[in-house]
Protein backbone atom coordinates (compact mmCIF):
# COMPACT_ATOMS: atom_id res chain seq x y z
CA UNK A 1 0.00 0.00 0.00
CA UNK A 2 2.82 2.39 0.71
CA UNK A 3 4.07 1.94 -2.81
CA UNK A 4 1.37 3.06 -3.89
CA UNK A 5 -0.05 5.35 -1.96
CA UNK A 6 3.14 7.65 -1.86
CA UNK A 7 1.79 10.59 0.20
CA UNK A 8 4.96 12.70 0.89
CA UNK A 9 4.01 13.16 4.45
CA UNK A 10 7.38 12.07 5.48
CA UNK A 11 10.63 13.25 3.52
CA UNK A 12 12.56 11.59 1.37
CA UNK A 13 9.94 12.47 -1.46
CA UNK A 14 11.32 10.95 -4.69
CA UNK A 15 11.50 13.85 -7.48
CA UNK A 16 8.52 13.43 -9.91
CA UNK A 17 9.25 12.27 -13.52
CA UNK A 18 8.13 14.65 -16.42
CA UNK A 19 5.74 12.38 -17.36
CA UNK A 20 3.94 12.03 -14.02
CA UNK A 21 3.73 15.74 -14.37
CA UNK A 22 2.33 15.85 -17.92
CA UNK A 23 -0.45 13.84 -16.88
CA UNK A 24 -1.24 16.06 -13.67
CA UNK A 25 -1.30 18.79 -16.70
CA UNK A 26 -3.58 16.95 -19.09
CA UNK A 27 -6.51 16.49 -15.96
CA UNK A 28 -5.58 20.16 -15.42
CA UNK A 29 -5.57 21.52 -19.04
CA UNK A 30 -8.86 19.40 -20.07
CA UNK A 31 -10.88 20.73 -16.70
CA UNK A 32 -10.00 23.93 -17.73
CA UNK A 33 -11.57 23.48 -21.24
CA UNK A 34 -14.76 21.60 -19.98
CA UNK A 35 -15.33 25.62 -17.50
CA UNK A 36 -14.32 27.09 -20.82
CA UNK A 37 -17.40 25.11 -23.22
CA UNK A 38 -19.57 25.46 -19.99
CA UNK A 39 -19.01 29.41 -19.84
CA UNK A 40 -20.01 30.05 -23.46
CA UNK A 41 -22.73 27.21 -23.56
CA UNK A 42 -25.10 27.91 -20.43
CA UNK A 43 -27.17 30.18 -20.31
CA UNK A 44 -27.78 30.54 -17.15
CA UNK A 45 -25.87 33.13 -14.93
CA UNK A 46 -25.10 31.14 -11.95
CA UNK A 47 -23.99 27.82 -13.40
CA UNK A 48 -21.86 30.09 -15.66
CA UNK A 49 -20.32 31.43 -12.84
CA UNK A 50 -19.96 28.21 -11.24
CA UNK A 51 -17.95 27.01 -14.46
CA UNK A 52 -15.30 29.99 -13.72
CA UNK A 53 -14.86 28.61 -10.29
CA UNK A 54 -13.98 25.53 -12.46
CA UNK A 55 -11.42 27.27 -14.49
CA UNK A 56 -10.25 28.04 -11.36
CA UNK A 57 -10.17 24.48 -9.92
CA UNK A 58 -7.63 23.50 -12.86
CA UNK A 59 -5.17 26.19 -12.54
CA UNK A 60 -5.05 25.33 -8.63
CA UNK A 61 -4.30 21.87 -9.87
CA UNK A 62 -1.75 22.57 -12.76
CA UNK A 63 -0.06 25.22 -9.98
CA UNK A 64 0.12 22.28 -7.22
CA UNK A 65 1.33 19.92 -10.05
CA UNK A 66 4.56 22.52 -10.44
CA UNK A 67 5.17 23.08 -7.00
CA UNK A 68 5.18 19.32 -6.34
CA UNK A 69 7.43 18.71 -9.44
CA UNK A 70 10.12 21.56 -8.21
CA UNK A 71 9.76 20.92 -4.28
CA UNK A 72 8.42 24.73 -4.41
CA UNK A 73 6.33 25.67 -2.12
CA UNK A 74 5.57 28.86 -3.99
CA UNK A 75 2.88 26.96 -6.40
CA UNK A 76 0.57 25.99 -3.44
CA UNK A 77 1.14 29.51 -1.60
CA UNK A 78 -0.37 30.75 -5.42
CA UNK A 79 -3.25 28.22 -4.84
CA UNK A 80 -4.05 30.27 -1.41
CA UNK A 81 -4.46 33.54 -3.24
CA UNK A 82 -6.63 31.54 -5.56
CA UNK A 83 -9.20 30.88 -3.08
CA UNK A 84 -9.31 33.83 -2.19
CA UNK A 85 -10.13 35.18 -5.30
CA UNK A 86 -12.47 32.86 -6.36
CA UNK A 87 -14.33 33.44 -2.47
CA UNK A 88 -14.27 37.33 -3.60
CA UNK A 89 -15.62 36.39 -6.66
CA UNK A 90 -18.26 34.40 -5.76
CA UNK A 91 -19.46 37.36 -2.89
CA UNK A 92 -19.46 39.83 -5.49
CA UNK A 93 -21.61 37.68 -8.69
CA UNK A 94 -23.74 36.38 -6.43
CA UNK A 95 -24.71 39.69 -5.35
CA UNK A 96 -24.90 41.02 -8.85
CA UNK A 97 -26.97 37.80 -9.62
CA UNK A 98 -28.90 38.40 -7.17
CA UNK A 99 -29.68 42.11 -7.73
CA UNK A 100 -29.77 41.04 -11.80
CA UNK A 101 -32.70 38.24 -10.57
CA UNK A 102 -34.81 41.08 -8.31
CA UNK A 103 -35.27 43.29 -11.70
CA UNK A 104 -36.24 40.88 -14.25
CA UNK A 105 -36.97 37.50 -12.54
CA UNK A 106 -35.17 35.39 -14.66
CA UNK A 107 -31.71 34.14 -14.46
CA UNK A 108 -31.43 33.93 -18.58
CA UNK A 109 -28.38 35.35 -19.84
CA UNK A 110 -30.92 36.89 -22.54
CA UNK A 111 -32.52 39.04 -20.44
CA UNK A 112 -30.18 41.18 -20.59
CA UNK A 113 -29.68 41.43 -23.89
CA UNK A 114 -30.00 44.85 -24.45
CA UNK A 115 -26.32 45.34 -22.87
CA UNK A 116 -24.66 43.60 -25.78
CA UNK A 117 -22.28 46.60 -26.56
CA UNK B 1 12.98 12.44 -16.64
CA UNK B 2 12.54 11.03 -20.18
CA UNK B 3 15.86 10.41 -22.29
CA UNK B 4 15.32 13.23 -24.74
CA UNK B 5 15.56 11.38 -28.50
CA UNK B 6 17.36 13.72 -30.86
CA UNK B 7 15.19 15.07 -33.99
CA UNK B 8 11.73 14.06 -32.61
CA UNK B 9 9.77 17.25 -31.92
CA UNK B 10 9.42 17.54 -27.87
CA UNK B 11 5.55 17.08 -28.06
CA UNK B 12 6.00 13.92 -29.30
CA UNK B 13 8.19 12.06 -26.74
CA UNK B 14 5.42 12.20 -24.73
CA UNK B 15 2.47 11.22 -26.60
CA UNK B 16 1.85 10.52 -30.52
CA UNK B 17 0.45 13.69 -31.27
CA UNK B 18 -1.84 11.79 -34.08
CA UNK B 19 -3.36 10.16 -30.92
CA UNK B 20 -3.60 13.34 -29.19
CA UNK B 21 -5.22 15.50 -31.04
CA UNK B 22 -7.75 12.68 -32.68
CA UNK B 23 -8.77 12.20 -28.80
CA UNK B 24 -9.01 15.62 -28.17
CA UNK B 25 -11.57 16.46 -31.21
CA UNK B 26 -13.52 12.67 -29.71
CA UNK B 27 -13.49 14.50 -26.42
CA UNK B 28 -14.81 17.80 -28.04
CA UNK B 29 -17.61 15.63 -29.70
CA UNK B 30 -18.65 13.80 -26.56
CA UNK B 31 -18.84 16.88 -25.20
CA UNK B 32 -20.70 18.52 -28.12
CA UNK B 33 -23.46 15.45 -27.94
CA UNK B 34 -23.58 15.35 -23.61
CA UNK B 35 -24.66 18.85 -23.44
CA UNK B 36 -28.06 19.66 -23.04
CA UNK B 37 -30.72 20.55 -25.86
CA UNK B 38 -34.38 20.36 -26.34
CA UNK B 39 -35.53 16.81 -27.37
CA UNK B 40 -33.76 14.00 -26.85
CA UNK B 41 -30.05 14.58 -25.70
CA UNK B 42 -28.16 11.16 -25.67
CA UNK B 43 -25.59 11.84 -22.50
CA UNK B 44 -24.81 8.53 -22.04
CA UNK B 45 -23.51 8.60 -25.50
CA UNK B 46 -21.46 11.56 -25.58
CA UNK B 47 -20.11 10.77 -21.76
CA UNK B 48 -18.77 7.65 -23.16
CA UNK B 49 -17.58 9.12 -26.35
CA UNK B 50 -15.79 11.58 -23.85
CA UNK B 51 -14.20 9.35 -21.11
CA UNK B 52 -12.92 7.04 -24.20
CA UNK B 53 -10.61 9.92 -25.22
CA UNK B 54 -9.55 11.33 -22.04
CA UNK B 55 -8.51 7.28 -21.34
CA UNK B 56 -6.75 7.26 -24.84
CA UNK B 57 -4.56 10.18 -23.77
CA UNK B 58 -3.62 9.50 -20.58
CA UNK B 59 -2.96 5.69 -21.93
CA UNK B 60 -1.15 7.32 -24.45
CA UNK B 61 1.03 9.46 -21.80
CA UNK B 62 1.80 6.35 -19.84
CA UNK B 63 2.66 3.65 -22.73
CA UNK B 64 5.72 6.75 -23.65
CA UNK B 65 7.00 5.86 -20.47
CA UNK B 66 5.62 2.87 -18.48
CA UNK B 67 7.87 3.23 -16.18
CA UNK B 68 7.26 6.85 -14.48
CA UNK B 69 3.24 6.05 -14.46
CA UNK B 70 1.63 8.04 -11.45
CA UNK B 71 0.23 5.63 -9.45
CA UNK B 72 -3.68 4.04 -9.40
CA UNK B 73 -5.15 6.72 -7.30
CA UNK B 74 -4.50 9.57 -9.44
CA UNK B 75 -6.43 7.75 -12.25
CA UNK B 76 -9.59 6.95 -9.80
CA UNK B 77 -9.55 10.73 -8.89
CA UNK B 78 -9.04 12.45 -11.84
CA UNK B 79 -11.64 10.09 -13.65
CA UNK B 80 -14.34 10.98 -11.04
CA UNK B 81 -13.19 15.41 -11.41
CA UNK B 82 -13.13 15.14 -14.79
CA UNK B 83 -16.70 12.86 -15.11
CA UNK B 84 -18.25 14.93 -12.88
CA UNK B 85 -16.86 18.46 -14.14
CA UNK B 86 -18.74 16.88 -17.69
CA UNK B 87 -21.78 16.52 -15.50
CA UNK B 88 -21.44 20.16 -14.19
CA UNK B 89 -21.70 21.92 -17.59
CA UNK B 90 -24.25 19.66 -18.92
CA UNK B 91 -26.85 18.90 -16.17
CA UNK B 92 -29.84 20.93 -17.50
CA UNK B 93 -30.76 21.45 -12.99
CA UNK B 94 -28.65 24.39 -11.51
CA UNK B 95 -28.68 22.59 -7.91
CA UNK B 96 -27.33 18.96 -9.42
CA UNK B 97 -24.33 21.13 -11.14
CA UNK B 98 -23.81 22.79 -8.62
CA UNK B 99 -24.14 19.56 -6.18
CA UNK B 100 -21.72 17.71 -8.82
CA UNK B 101 -18.93 20.76 -9.01
CA UNK B 102 -18.97 19.88 -4.91
CA UNK B 103 -17.55 16.27 -6.27
CA UNK B 104 -15.07 18.31 -8.69
CA UNK B 105 -13.98 20.42 -5.28
CA UNK B 106 -13.70 16.50 -3.37
CA UNK B 107 -11.55 14.44 -6.29
CA UNK B 108 -9.34 17.84 -6.68
CA UNK B 109 -8.42 17.58 -2.87
CA UNK B 110 -7.63 13.92 -3.49
CA UNK B 111 -4.97 14.85 -6.08
CA UNK B 112 -3.56 17.49 -4.10
CA UNK B 113 -3.60 15.03 -1.66
CA UNK B 114 -1.26 12.57 -4.21
CA UNK B 115 0.98 15.93 -4.64
CA UNK B 116 1.46 16.00 -1.06
CA UNK B 117 -0.29 19.17 -0.83
CA UNK B 118 -2.10 18.21 2.18
CA UNK B 119 -2.79 21.52 3.75
CA UNK B 120 -4.11 22.74 0.47
CA UNK B 121 -6.43 19.59 0.09
CA UNK B 122 -8.03 20.49 3.25
CA UNK B 123 -8.52 24.16 2.83
CA UNK B 124 -9.96 23.69 -0.55
CA UNK B 125 -12.81 21.05 1.21
CA UNK B 126 -13.27 23.50 3.79
CA UNK B 127 -13.16 26.81 1.53
CA UNK B 128 -14.83 25.39 -1.25
CA UNK B 129 -16.91 22.52 -1.05
CA UNK B 130 -17.95 24.19 2.38
CA UNK B 131 -18.24 27.72 2.17
CA UNK B 132 -18.41 28.94 -1.62
CA UNK B 133 -20.30 25.84 -2.69
CA UNK B 134 -23.05 26.68 -0.10
CA UNK B 135 -23.38 29.92 -1.20
CA UNK B 136 -24.01 29.48 -4.29
CA UNK B 137 -26.89 26.45 -3.26
CA UNK B 138 -27.88 29.37 -1.83
CA UNK B 139 -28.75 31.35 -3.86
CA UNK B 140 -29.43 29.10 -6.68
CA UNK B 141 -32.64 27.73 -4.28
CA UNK B 142 -33.41 31.56 -4.06
CA UNK B 143 -33.65 31.99 -7.35
CA UNK B 144 -35.08 29.37 -8.71
CA UNK B 145 -38.54 27.36 -8.43
CA UNK B 146 -37.31 23.61 -8.61
CA UNK B 147 -40.56 21.54 -9.54
CA UNK B 148 -40.73 18.77 -7.51
CA UNK B 149 -41.24 15.78 -10.17
CA UNK B 150 -39.00 14.31 -12.26
CA UNK B 151 -39.76 16.76 -15.42
CA UNK B 152 -37.57 18.00 -17.36
CA UNK B 153 -40.00 20.57 -19.30
CA UNK B 154 -40.94 22.12 -16.11
CA UNK B 155 -37.44 23.74 -15.91
CA UNK B 156 -37.12 27.24 -17.33
CA UNK B 157 -36.36 27.26 -21.12
CA UNK B 158 -32.87 28.68 -20.55
CA UNK B 159 -31.75 25.57 -18.60
CA UNK B 160 -32.99 23.56 -20.78
CA UNK B 161 -30.91 23.66 -24.04
CA UNK B 162 -27.21 24.71 -24.59
CA UNK B 163 -26.34 28.12 -26.20
CA UNK B 164 -23.98 27.44 -29.48
CA UNK B 165 -22.48 23.97 -28.25
CA UNK B 166 -20.37 23.47 -31.19
CA UNK B 167 -18.61 26.76 -31.63
CA UNK B 168 -18.34 26.48 -28.16
CA UNK B 169 -16.62 22.61 -28.17
CA UNK B 170 -14.71 23.92 -31.38
CA UNK B 171 -13.26 26.80 -29.56
CA UNK B 172 -12.24 24.58 -26.44
CA UNK B 173 -10.71 21.93 -29.20
CA UNK B 174 -8.36 24.74 -30.04
CA UNK B 175 -7.55 25.55 -26.77
CA UNK B 176 -7.09 22.45 -25.38
CA UNK B 177 -4.79 21.78 -28.40
CA UNK B 178 -2.93 24.45 -28.32
CA UNK B 179 -2.71 24.17 -24.36
CA UNK B 180 -1.27 20.58 -24.84
CA UNK B 181 1.13 20.91 -26.95
CA UNK B 182 2.95 23.83 -25.27
CA UNK B 183 2.65 22.33 -22.01
CA UNK B 184 3.86 18.78 -23.23
CA UNK B 185 6.86 20.68 -25.16
CA UNK B 186 7.53 22.82 -22.20
CA UNK B 187 7.87 19.82 -19.90
CA UNK B 188 11.18 18.60 -22.30
CA UNK B 189 12.67 21.66 -21.17
CA UNK B 190 12.00 22.30 -17.53
CA UNK B 191 15.13 21.95 -15.21
CA UNK B 192 15.22 18.49 -13.39
CA UNK B 193 13.35 17.96 -10.67
CA UNK B 194 15.32 18.89 -7.53
CA UNK B 195 15.24 16.39 -4.55
CA UNK B 196 13.04 16.80 -1.67
CA UNK B 197 16.22 16.91 0.94
CA UNK B 198 16.82 20.50 -0.70
CA UNK B 199 13.86 22.17 1.71
CA UNK B 200 14.96 20.47 4.29
CA UNK B 201 17.51 23.20 5.36
CA UNK B 202 14.50 25.00 6.91
CA UNK B 203 14.54 22.71 9.90
CA UNK B 204 17.20 25.20 10.98
CA UNK B 205 14.79 27.58 11.94
CA UNK B 206 12.41 25.35 13.97
CA UNK B 207 15.11 25.04 16.84
CA UNK B 208 12.23 23.93 19.55
CA UNK B 209 11.07 21.24 17.69
CA UNK B 210 14.65 19.63 16.61
CA UNK B 211 14.88 20.20 20.46
CA UNK B 212 11.95 18.23 21.63
CA UNK B 213 12.38 15.75 18.99
CA UNK B 214 16.08 14.95 20.05
CA UNK B 215 15.05 15.33 23.47
CA UNK B 216 12.24 12.59 23.33
CA UNK B 217 14.84 10.42 21.40
CA UNK B 218 17.03 10.46 24.76
CA UNK B 219 19.95 12.20 22.54
CA UNK B 220 20.32 15.24 24.39
CA UNK B 221 20.99 15.06 28.43
CA UNK B 222 20.71 17.70 30.85
CA UNK B 223 22.89 20.72 30.14
CA UNK B 224 23.32 19.78 26.69
CA UNK B 225 22.45 22.93 24.21
CA UNK B 226 22.25 23.21 20.25
CA UNK B 227 24.66 25.04 18.72
CA UNK B 228 23.29 28.15 16.72
CA UNK B 229 24.73 29.90 14.06
CA UNK B 230 27.22 32.92 14.57
CA UNK B 231 25.78 35.08 11.86
CA UNK B 232 22.02 33.99 12.59
CA UNK B 233 21.33 33.58 15.62
CA UNK B 234 17.78 32.30 15.29
CA UNK B 235 19.15 29.23 13.05
CA UNK B 236 20.46 26.16 13.91
CA UNK B 237 24.40 24.92 12.83
CA UNK B 238 22.03 22.22 10.66
CA UNK B 239 22.98 19.76 7.97
CA UNK B 240 20.07 18.88 5.99
CA UNK B 241 21.77 16.71 3.55
CA UNK B 242 23.82 14.66 6.20
CA UNK B 243 21.07 15.03 8.88
CA UNK B 244 23.05 16.17 11.84
CA UNK B 245 22.92 19.03 14.11
CA UNK B 246 25.80 20.44 16.29
CA UNK B 247 25.10 20.31 19.83
CA UNK B 248 27.29 21.59 23.03
CA UNK B 249 27.70 19.12 25.38
CA UNK B 250 27.57 19.98 29.33
CA UNK B 251 31.00 19.24 29.52
CA UNK B 252 31.95 22.01 26.97
CA UNK B 253 32.97 19.68 23.58
CA UNK B 254 30.66 20.27 20.92
CA UNK B 255 29.85 17.11 18.49
CA UNK B 256 27.30 16.29 15.38
CA UNK B 257 24.14 14.57 16.45
CA UNK B 258 22.13 12.53 13.65
CA UNK B 259 18.36 13.52 13.74
CA UNK B 260 15.88 11.36 14.32
CA UNK B 261 14.54 10.08 10.91
CA UNK B 262 10.74 10.75 12.01
CA UNK B 263 11.43 14.72 11.95
CA UNK B 264 10.85 16.22 9.01
CA UNK B 265 9.76 18.94 8.12
CA UNK B 266 5.74 19.00 7.28
CA UNK B 267 3.80 20.68 4.54
CA UNK B 268 2.30 22.79 6.28
CA UNK B 269 5.59 24.00 8.04
CA UNK B 270 6.95 24.43 4.63
CA UNK B 271 3.93 26.41 3.36
CA UNK B 272 4.18 28.78 6.57
CA UNK B 273 7.62 29.39 5.85
CA UNK B 274 7.00 30.16 2.04
CA UNK B 275 3.98 32.31 2.77
CA UNK B 276 4.99 34.68 5.30
CA UNK B 277 8.87 34.51 4.79
CA UNK B 278 8.84 34.74 1.19
CA UNK B 279 5.51 36.24 0.38
CA UNK B 280 5.21 38.57 3.08
CA UNK B 281 2.71 40.96 1.23
CA UNK B 282 0.15 38.11 -0.14
CA UNK B 283 -1.35 38.35 3.15
CA UNK B 284 -2.36 41.83 3.21
CA UNK B 285 -3.29 41.88 -0.34
CA UNK B 286 -5.53 38.85 0.01
CA UNK B 287 -6.69 40.89 3.01
CA UNK B 288 -7.19 43.74 0.84
CA UNK B 289 -9.03 41.95 -2.10
CA UNK B 290 -11.66 39.75 0.60
CA UNK B 291 -12.91 43.29 2.34
CA UNK B 292 -13.25 44.97 -0.85
CA UNK B 293 -15.72 42.35 -2.04
CA UNK B 294 -17.32 42.45 1.04
CA UNK B 295 -18.18 45.60 0.62
CA UNK B 296 -19.08 45.87 -2.73
CA UNK B 297 -21.43 42.97 -2.03
CA UNK B 298 -22.76 44.75 0.91
CA UNK B 299 -23.41 47.81 -1.31
CA UNK B 300 -25.20 45.90 -4.73
CA UNK B 301 -27.04 44.05 -2.47
CA UNK B 302 -28.85 46.34 -0.57
CA UNK B 303 -29.92 48.79 -3.53
CA UNK B 304 -33.56 49.20 -3.87
CA UNK B 305 -34.52 47.78 -7.15
CA UNK B 306 -37.31 49.31 -9.25
CA UNK B 307 -39.67 46.75 -10.80
CA UNK B 308 -41.05 46.36 -14.55
CA UNK B 309 -44.16 47.10 -14.92
CA UNK B 310 -44.85 44.03 -16.45
CA UNK B 311 -43.31 42.35 -13.70
CA UNK B 312 -45.20 44.37 -11.31
CA UNK B 313 -48.19 42.98 -12.40
CA UNK B 314 -47.41 39.58 -12.51
CA UNK B 315 -46.21 39.81 -8.75
CA UNK B 316 -49.03 41.40 -7.79
CA UNK B 317 -51.58 39.06 -9.92
CA UNK B 318 -49.76 36.26 -7.62
CA UNK B 319 -49.95 37.97 -4.56
CA UNK B 320 -53.72 38.25 -4.92
CA UNK B 321 -54.31 34.78 -6.04
CA UNK B 322 -53.43 34.15 -2.07
CA UNK B 323 -51.59 31.27 -0.92
CA UNK B 324 -54.10 28.44 -1.74
CA UNK B 325 -51.27 27.27 -4.13
CA UNK B 326 -53.46 27.94 -7.64
CA UNK B 327 -51.04 31.16 -8.48
CA UNK B 328 -49.12 29.75 -10.55
CA UNK B 329 -51.33 27.41 -12.32
CA UNK B 330 -54.13 29.72 -14.04
CA UNK B 331 -53.22 32.38 -16.79
CA UNK B 332 -53.98 35.83 -15.79
CA UNK B 333 -55.45 38.66 -17.46
CA UNK B 334 -52.60 40.84 -18.16
CA UNK B 335 -54.29 44.28 -19.18
CA UNK B 336 -57.34 44.40 -16.75
CA UNK B 337 -54.33 43.48 -13.93
CA UNK B 338 -51.92 46.00 -15.00
CA UNK B 339 -53.19 48.93 -13.66
CA UNK B 340 -54.56 47.69 -10.67
CA UNK B 341 -51.40 46.35 -9.93
CA UNK B 342 -49.72 49.58 -10.33
CA UNK B 343 -51.40 51.51 -7.91
CA UNK B 344 -51.25 48.97 -5.66
CA UNK B 345 -47.81 49.74 -6.44
CA UNK B 346 -47.86 53.29 -5.36
CA UNK B 347 -48.90 52.37 -1.74
CA UNK B 348 -45.79 50.54 -1.04
CA UNK B 349 -42.87 52.00 0.60
CA UNK B 350 -39.10 51.28 -1.55
CA UNK B 351 -41.53 49.74 -4.93
CA UNK B 352 -41.42 46.22 -3.35
CA UNK B 353 -43.73 43.71 -2.54
CA UNK B 354 -44.08 42.01 0.65
CA UNK B 355 -46.56 39.74 1.60
CA UNK B 356 -48.87 42.46 3.15
CA UNK B 357 -49.09 43.73 0.55
CA UNK B 358 -52.45 41.73 -0.26
CA UNK B 359 -54.13 44.14 1.82
CA UNK B 360 -52.81 47.24 0.63
CA UNK B 361 -55.32 48.30 -2.04
CA UNK B 362 -57.50 49.99 -0.06
CA UNK B 363 -55.35 51.47 2.12
CA UNK B 364 -52.76 52.10 0.14
CA UNK B 365 -54.90 54.69 -1.72
CA UNK B 366 -56.10 56.68 1.64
Amino acid sequence: MQDVLTLAQAGGTPPMAGVTLAHYLFVSAAMFALGLVGFLVRRNLIVMFLCTELMFQASGIALIAFARYHMEMSGQTFVIFVLTVAAAEAALALALVVLLFRRRDSLSTEAWQEMRG
Amino acid sequence: MEPSREGVPLVEQLVNPFLLYGAIALGGIGVCVALPRRGVSPQAIGALLAAIAGAAVLIGLGLGAPEALPNIHFYIFSAIALGSALRVISHPRPVYAALYFVLVVLSSAGLYLLLSAEFMAFALIIIYAGAILITYLFVIMLATQSPTEDRLDMLADYDRAAREPVVATGAAFVLLAVLTTLLFSGIGQLPEPRDAMAREGLMAELPRRVESSLRGDDLLNRGDELVYRADEPWALELDAVERTVLVRRATGEVEAVGLPDDLRLRNVESLAFNFLNEHPATIEIAGVILLMAMLGATVLSRRQVELDEDLKAAQASKLRLGPGGGGAAQPVPKAPERGDAASTQRGLPGGRFSSGGRDAPGGGQA
